[in-house]
């Protein structure tokens, strides 16, 4: 792997962000720690959007 | 579809990909290991798309011969492939999407907002819109 393994903590809420869930709907949020590989990263450095694709190639 | 979000809102979005073999599909896990050996030879995004276009044709033979038409050097390659360099990384991305509750495939984070499936570019310009602080949008 070329460089350093970078870290970024992703906070996922369910639901909640696109307000597709109703007021009473319970909000569930976690967190995990991802690796980010410099080498599968494209865009803007500083870009303050980060899209994450979890994908397989067949 | 992707090169579209990163042309459109260019400096604003930056992609990150992160392996995500399904149990099901023999082939790919290899396929996933070739691309991290293609990265450490320059040349992750080259293979990366090569690799889309030539599913499902992953065999070890097919792998090599796509790293030789892309300049890779294939001695190493194979060696990378064969001695299983990435194959922890690969499970590793597995494992980080299996903790998100990824299931299938393809699945997006953006800013943490999930996406699933192949949504089309309104999908992802919603989704974008809402996350970009204001004077980024279009």
């Amino acid at each position: 792997m070329r460089g350093l393994t970078r870290w970024l903590w992703l906070a996922l809420l369910t639901g909640s962000l696109l307000g597709l869930a109703p007021a009473s709907a319970q909000i569930t949020e976690t967190e995990v720690r991802l690796t980010l590989d410099p080498a599968m990263v494209k865009g803007s450095p500083t870009a303050p959007v980060i899209i994450v694709e979890f994908s397989d190639y067949q | 579809m992707l090169d579209r979000v990163l042309t459109e809102y260019r400096g604003s979005v930056k992609l990150v990909f992160k392996d995500f073999p399904l149990p099901g599909h023999a082939l790919a896990r290899p396929a996933h290991e070739a691309a991290r050996c293609a990265g450490a030879a320059g040349k992750y995004w080259e293979y990366h798309d090569r690799l889309f276009q030539a599913q499902p044709n992953f065999e070890r033979a097919d792998l090599l011969r796509y790293a030789s038409d892309l300049g890779i050097p294939v001695g190493a390659f194979a060696q990378c492939l064969d001695g299983g360099r990435f194959r922890s990384l690969v499970e590793a991305d597995v494992e980080q999407g299996r903790r998100l509750g990824v299931s299938g495939t393809p699945t997006f984070f953006i800013n943490g907002v999930r996406l699933e499936g192949a949504a089309p570019f309104e999908a992802f310009k919603q989704v974008i819109e809402m996350v970009l602080p204001e004077g980024g949008k279009r």
